[in-house]
């Protein structure tokens, strides 16, 4: 059994009298450890997928599995409690906290959760240990992100999920940002899944699912992941 | 649009113009749509304000309004004149005759006992009339004298129903020497039906010197049920007054003019008053006078014709006393004849015995003689017959021989010749005897006829003898008769005598009882005139509704309101002003970049802010409207509510006011409209370009607090994370702070009022005044009967202390400020103190000197004068004199003048006669208290008695009423607390939605996430509740300044609970606010949250 199972996944969204399928009977699986991209256009279900595999969102109807845990079945305090410790979130705009520093930032997320890394170990592992004090506002768009990432993976997650980490940077520090989500990957022995339009960084992966039409079209195993740096685009 | 367009002529830019604001609107009332929640916060915050406003203000007129036309359909008095010693139709007439006035009624009211089952109740008896009608609620008006109506709380309390009798006990008139007649002719009554009297629309129906000395209901009998001759009092109408709203200055005005010509002819009426009372008693007198005299008169005049009665008897008696000695005498001398008549009788008699005696001893002889004869006769008689018989024998021997056949023829004739010889010899014989029986019977003849005459002159005198006797009987017969009826005469002349003798001694009883009879009677007619003399003069009170303590008291609250009125809406236009400021902020700040695009396409200031100018003015108009609406329907309702169970008056008429509501939406409309301005205005600033890039989100600042390392340390992360938020939200903050605030204060102020209210009757009577009786003594009392009552009062064991006292009121003023107060000297500086304490306004205790007199705080506030002013002292003698102020004195209730007595002797000139003495008694009972009361009020020396726990239980229930204002300030407080707690967490949210959405993803708990914000809004209520109770205790005095009553000094004092209250009270509204924000916070959609751009 896999780590992570995506079984006949479904999710419908009503808007008014018309019914979406975001999600259509989407299967896949992953291992752990696994670094994965999703790659599609727009509003072929990548988000979504996330949403539900990170217990944002429910399906409405399906199986997702994680590390033998059925998320699809969890209840609201469940799935907090789930996201709470299973899952690190990075989004395409950080989304941090504007009002707390860097590690301040980091320790939001550490403070609740009981397997936590020490903020301090964790902003040195994304490079930032000498910016910990600043507040998001003092701090560019890439290290803001590498803080949204540390905040992620200083819980110590089972799982990290990244949408559009890189959307709303610039191509060097995107690539920064992908490097330094591939590392946590390898040395953490994390499972990292990233969510991206940009189909160039895929060879980065272990595995690249892609998504179209609420469905996952093509799951390709990676033998020969290439590092970061080695991509172009 | 390009900016390059707006040069096109004038005629497409209208058109244009058009299109654009229709664009416009639509995209207002598609905000509206979206942002419903926000719009609703306004709406509610201009409904609220308007509401209040509106609501609040129009309670007051309506309340004046509803009295108003209540009073004018009852054909309402404008003023009340009474007077010490009745109203006469002259009065009426006079009065009648004064400018403005358009009629006059003289009526009449008394009190009266009305015994119920278990109890027995005073009721005010007055009489239907077409001034002052009562309403009626159920059941007819009384038509006949037997009828009467009651209002309803009697018939529930003394459980009856209309149809049942009641019997009432009028109050007697205790001023008219005479037995005064009933002042109704029938006592006993059906209660026909239940009014309302507008006369009490209060609970307060004063006092009586019947049953509890309280009235406790009112009763209306029919016109003709009243006995009286005089009436009680006068209601007067003017003819204006119905233009005027009662209680408005204009009608004050009116009324007070009018009130001082009644005046003017006052003290005419009064005179003739007297004159006519004086006039009739003179003549009462005068006629009991002649009556006297007359009375005195025929009195005379029966003793004397009693007397010669007596005297005329007693003459009679004498006669007839005479007549029986004469009657007597003669009756006498009459029996003297008749007894000498009788013994001459008697003499003849003898004699005539004597001769008969003597003629019949003769008689005898002469019988005896001739008895001898006849027996010789007799003798020769035998012999004869002898002889006969022999031969007779012969003869028949002869004979029988004859008829012997054997006889021979010889013998025969022999035998016939001796038969022929015997037979001659036998004739011869027989003529013998014949001739013998002759003398026989002869002689017998005269002895027959002897003895005849001699029976006959027997029985002469036998008839003789019966006469004298019977002729002494009759004497004897006619003497007893003669001296029986002499002896009735004497007896009936010894009875005559003595009736004679009864009569003299009941006219000497009748005499001297009517001497002193009549003394009695002159007595009384002296007294009488001594009270005639002492009439006094009677006294005219000219009043008007403010004297009628329901009206007043019902005007006084309705400016309590009205004051209230005016601080309220205030706080609610800050708190809206403040609201729709943060919202419509929040708004501009949201569709910044919409405004920048409209701003970038070329749109001037004008048309992007009609947006949001639309948006507020619909949320604030919608609000207003609904807002006046509900207020001016609900407030006075409410409030009205309230006052209805203190005052008897038909339902409210709410009227919609219109410079209220205009006013209402112009000020509301100022602050919300006015707020958005401000906030788009701001922004609007900025240029396009900044305005079209995300507004740089608040930045993330170190707080002051975290330099202050050794604090800063101590705090854990999620504290540091929420003093740096609250340190971020500077405008959330104080609005949150402000809000908690203004609830706290508002609750706290309201409570406040309560204790301020509750504690001034047991200051004012426990703490100063800690007399329990005070007794009024009578008038012109001399010191000899002062001291006796006053010993005898000290003796009793149920009193503590008698302390004598001068009580007179009067006025105070200074400048053109008057205040009525009563003026108290006590007889002896130190005793006051034991029943009065007089303590400055540091708490000092004053003593009383010569120097100058001590006036109560609130009568200094209210005349403005200090220690050290010289004010002006009128007492009601009209004695006027200017006093020095040495000392200002703690009082709650009324206003008081203390000077010492020699002060008062020394400016009066006269000496200070107590007449008030005030009695601390031991802690009694209730009953023990009423039972020491009546006693007291038995002594000759008093005249009245007042009890102040009596006084404490009128008094608690005036308080009460502004009970209703602390629940008004609760309830509102509570309201602004939600309103403004509840927009405030909205604004929040909305404005950390994408922070709360983070730390959702990160896998916060909702518990967690509701802290996270909470601890913030827990600070800052803690903060707003501190500042709220500094805050509170101000407006507290704020607004006890405001409706503060004249007559009443609120005591400036907050209970310890009632912080604690406000504090309480004002966490349960936030704890509600918070429950709808722990589910707004649980309902935040992560994915949609954090989709957006930052």
């Amino acid at each position: 059994m896999s780590y992570i199972e995506f079984k006949n996944v479904c999710k419908e969204y009503k808007m008014g009298e018309v019914i979406i399928k975001a999600l259509d009977n989407a299967n896949f699986k992953i291992e752990k450890g696994e670094l994965v991209v999703i790659v599609g256009p727009s509003g072929a279900g990548k988000t979504t997928a996330l949403n539900i595999l990170g217990g944002m969102d429910s399906a409405t109807s399906g199986d997702v599995l994680v590390d033998g845990k059925n998320v699809s079945s969890l209840k609201n305090k469940e799935l907090i409690k789930y996201r709470r410790e299973d899952i690190g979130f990075v989004f395409q705009f950080y989304n941090l906290v504007q009002n707390l520093t860097a590690i301040e930032n980091v320790e939001l997320a550490t403070q609740i959760c009981k397997n936590s890394l020490s903020p301090d170990s964790v902003m040195e592992k994304v490079g930032l240990a000498d910016r910990k004090k600043n507040f998001p506002s003092q701090l560019s768009g890439g290290e803001q992100q590498r803080v949204a990432i540390a905040r992620a993976i200083a819980k110590n997650p089972k799982l990290l999920l990244c949408d559009e980490p890189t959307g709303a940077l610039d191509y060097k520090t995107g690539k920064q940002i992908l490097k330094l989500l591939q590392d946590t990957a390898r040395k953490e022995n994390m499972t990292v899944l990233i969510i991206t339009h940009n189909a160039a960084i895929a060879p980065m992966a272990d595995k690249i699912i892609r998504f179209k039409n609420g469905k996952a079209e093509s799951i390709e195993v990676n033998e020969n992941p290439v590092p970061v740096e080695q991509i172009e685009w | 649009m390009k900016k390059g367009k707006i040069h096109k002529p004038p005629k497409h830019k209208e058109k244009r113009k058009t299109v654009m604001k229709k664009a416009l609107l639509k995209d207002a009332f598609k905000e509206i749509k979206v942002s419903y929640k926000r719009f609703i916060s306004i709406l509610l915050m201009a409904l609220l304000g308007v509401g209040f406003f509106a609501g609040l203000r129009a309670t007051s007129p309506d309340m004046v309004n509803t009295i108003d036309e209540y009073f004018k359909a009852q054909n309402v008095y404008d003023i009340q004149v009474m007077s010490t010693l009745g109203l006469t139709d002259g009065d009426v007439e006079a009065i009648k005759n004064v400018e403005n006035v358009e009629s006059v009624y003289g009526t009449y009211s008394k009190d009266g006992l009305i015994n119920l089952d278990d109890k027995e109740v005073v009721s005010k008896i007055l009489c239907v009339e077409d001034i002052n009608k009562p309403l009626l609620v159920e059941g007819s008006m009384p038509q006949n004298q037997n009828e009467c109506v009651v209002e309803e709380d009697f018939l529930k309390n003394a459980n009856k129903n209309i149809g049942d009798y009641i019997q009432i006990e009028p109050e007697k008139d205790e001023n008219s020497s005479q037995e005064s007649e009933d002042f109704l002719k029938e006592k006993e009554m059906k209660i026909v039906g239940t009014v309302k009297s507008l006369l009490y629309i209060s609970r307060d129906r004063g006092t009586s010197k019947l049953g509890s000395g309280t009235v406790d209901y009112y009763i209306y009998v029919s016109k003709d049920n009243i006995n009286s001759d005089v009436y009680t009092e006068i209601y007067v109408k003017l003819k204006d007054s119905q233009k005027y709203t009662t209680s408005s200055s204009r009608y004050e005005k009116y009324v007070d003019e009018t009130k001082q010509k009644i005046e003017e002819i006052k003290d005419e009426r009064q005179k003739a008053r007297y004159d006519e009372l004086i006039g009739e008693a003179n003549s009462k007198i005068q006629d009991a006078e002649n009556e006297l005299n007359t009375e005195k008169q025929n009195a005379e005049q029966q003793i004397k014709e009693a007397e010669e009665k007596i005297q005329s008897g007693k003459d009679e008696i004498t006669n007839g006393e005479n007549e029986i000695k004469a009657n007597e005498e003669k009756a006498q001398k009459q029996f003297a004849n008749a007894e000498a008549q009788l013994n001459t009788a008697k003499n003849k008699l003898k004699t005539s015995e004597n001769e008969y005696n003597t003629k019949k001893e003769e008689a005898q002889k002469k019988f005896q003689e001739a008895e001898a004869q006849k027996q010789t006769l007799q003798t020769n008689l035998t012999t004869i017959e002898n002889g006969l018989n022999e031969l007779n024998a012969s003869y028949n021997e002869i004979i029988q021989k004859l008829q012997n056949p054997n006889l021979s023829q010889e013998e025969k004739v022999i035998l016939e010749q001796t038969k022929t010889q015997l037979e001659t010899q036998i004739a011869e014989l027989e003529n013998n005897k014949k001739s013998v029986q002759s003398g026989i019977n002869q002689i017998d003849t005269q002895i027959q006829s002897g003895k005849a005459e001699l029976e006959k002159a027997k029985s002469q005198i036998e008839s003789a003898k019966a006469q004298i006797s019977s002729q002494e009987k009759q004497l004897t017969r006619t003497k007893a008769s003669t001296n029986s009826q002499i002896e009735t005469a004497k007896s009936q002349i010894e009875t005559s005598k003595q009736e004679i003798q009864k009569a003299e001694e009941e006219l000497q009883k009748s005499k001297t009882e009517f001497d002193e009879k009549i003394k009695e009677a002159e007595g009384k007619i002296i007294d009488a005139k001594d009270e005639v003399a002492k009439i006094e003069n009677p006294t005219w009170y000219i009043l008007d509704r403010n004297q009628n303590s329901g009206y007043a008291s019902f005007i006084q609250d309705t400016e309590s309101i009205e004051n209230l009125s005016m601080v309220f809406p205030i706080v609610f236009f800050a708190i809206a002003i403040l609201v729709s400021l943060t919202s419509m902020t929040r708004m501009v700040e949201e569709e910044r970049q919409e405004i920048g695009t409209l701003k970038a396409l070329g749109y001037n200031k004008f048309h992007i802010s009609l947006k949001y100018i639309i948006y507020s003015s619909l949320a604030c108009i919608i609000g207003a409207i609904i807002g006046m609406n509900i207020g001016f329907q609900l407030l006075p309702r409410i409030v009205w509510d309230m006052y209805e169970m203190m005052y008897t008056m038909p339902s409210i008429t709410v009227l919609y006011n219109y410079e209220y509501s205009t006013l209402g939406l112009f000020l509301i409309y100022i602050c919300i409209v006015g707020a958005t301005l401000y906030s788009i205005l701001k922004e609007l600033k900025d240029a396009p370009a900044t305005l079209l890039r995300p507004k740089a989100p608040k930045l993330g600042k170190r707080v002051l607090l975290e330099r202050i390392t050794p604090i800063w340390k101590r705090l854990n992360f999620s504290q540091k994370v929420t003093i740096r938020n609250i340190f971020r939200y500077k405008k959330r903050f104080l609005m949150t702070i402000i809000g908690i605030f203004g609830c706290t204060s508002l609750i706290l102020a309201g409570f406040g009022l309560k204790d301020s209210i509750s504690k001034i009757l047991p200051y004012q009577y426990e703490k100063i005044f800690n007399y329990d009786i005070q007794v009024s003594l009578k008038s012109g009392l001399d010191n000899e009967n002062r001291q006796e009552l006053i010993t005898n009062l000290k003796n009793n064991a149920q009193i503590n202390e008698v302390v004598e006292t001068y009580m007179i009121s009067g006025t105070a003023s200074k400048e053109e400020n008057q205040e009525d107060i009563q003026i108290i000297v006590p007889q002896d500086n130190n005793e006051l103190d034991k029943v009065i304490k007089l303590y400055d306004l540091k708490e000092n205790k004053i003593n009383l000197n010569e120097d100058g007199i001590v006036i109560t705080d609130k009568l200094a506030q209210l005349i403005n004068a200090k220690v050290g002013d010289t004010i002006t002292v009128k007492d009601t003698n009209d004695v006027e004199k200017e006093l020095k102020i040495v000392n200002i004195a703690e009082n709650y209730i009324s206003h008081y003048v203390y000077m010492s007595k020699s002060l008062y002797e020394k400016i009066y000139e006269e000496n200070c006669i107590p007449n008030v003495l005030l009695i601390q008694d031991k802690e009694l009972t209730k009953e023990q208290e009423s039972d020491l009361s009546r006693e007291i009020v038995e002594q000759n020396q008093v005249s009245t008695v007042s009890l102040t726990s009596t006084i404490m239980t009128t008094l608690d229930d005036t308080m009460n009423s502004l009970n209703y204002v602390v629940i008004i300030l609760i309830v509102s407080a509570g309201l602004l607390a939600f309103v403004v707690l509840y927009n405030l967490s909205n604004v929040n949210i909305s404005e950390r939605i994408r922070e709360l959405a983070t730390i959702k993803v990160l896998g916060f708990y909702d518990k967690e996430v509701y802290s996270y914000i909470n601890r913030e809004t827990t600070l800052l209520t803690i903060i707003g509740i501190i500042l709220g109770l500094g805050g509170g205790y101000l407006l507290n005095f704020y607004i006890i300044g405001t409706c503060e009553i004249d007559m009443l000094r609120f005591v400036k004092v907050i209970d310890p609970l009632s912080y604690l209250y406000a504090i309480l009270i004002t966490v349960a509204f936030t704890i509600i606010v918070n429950i709808f924000t722990y589910f707004a916070l649980k309902k935040i959609d992560m994915i949609g949250s954090l989709k957006s751009v930052e």
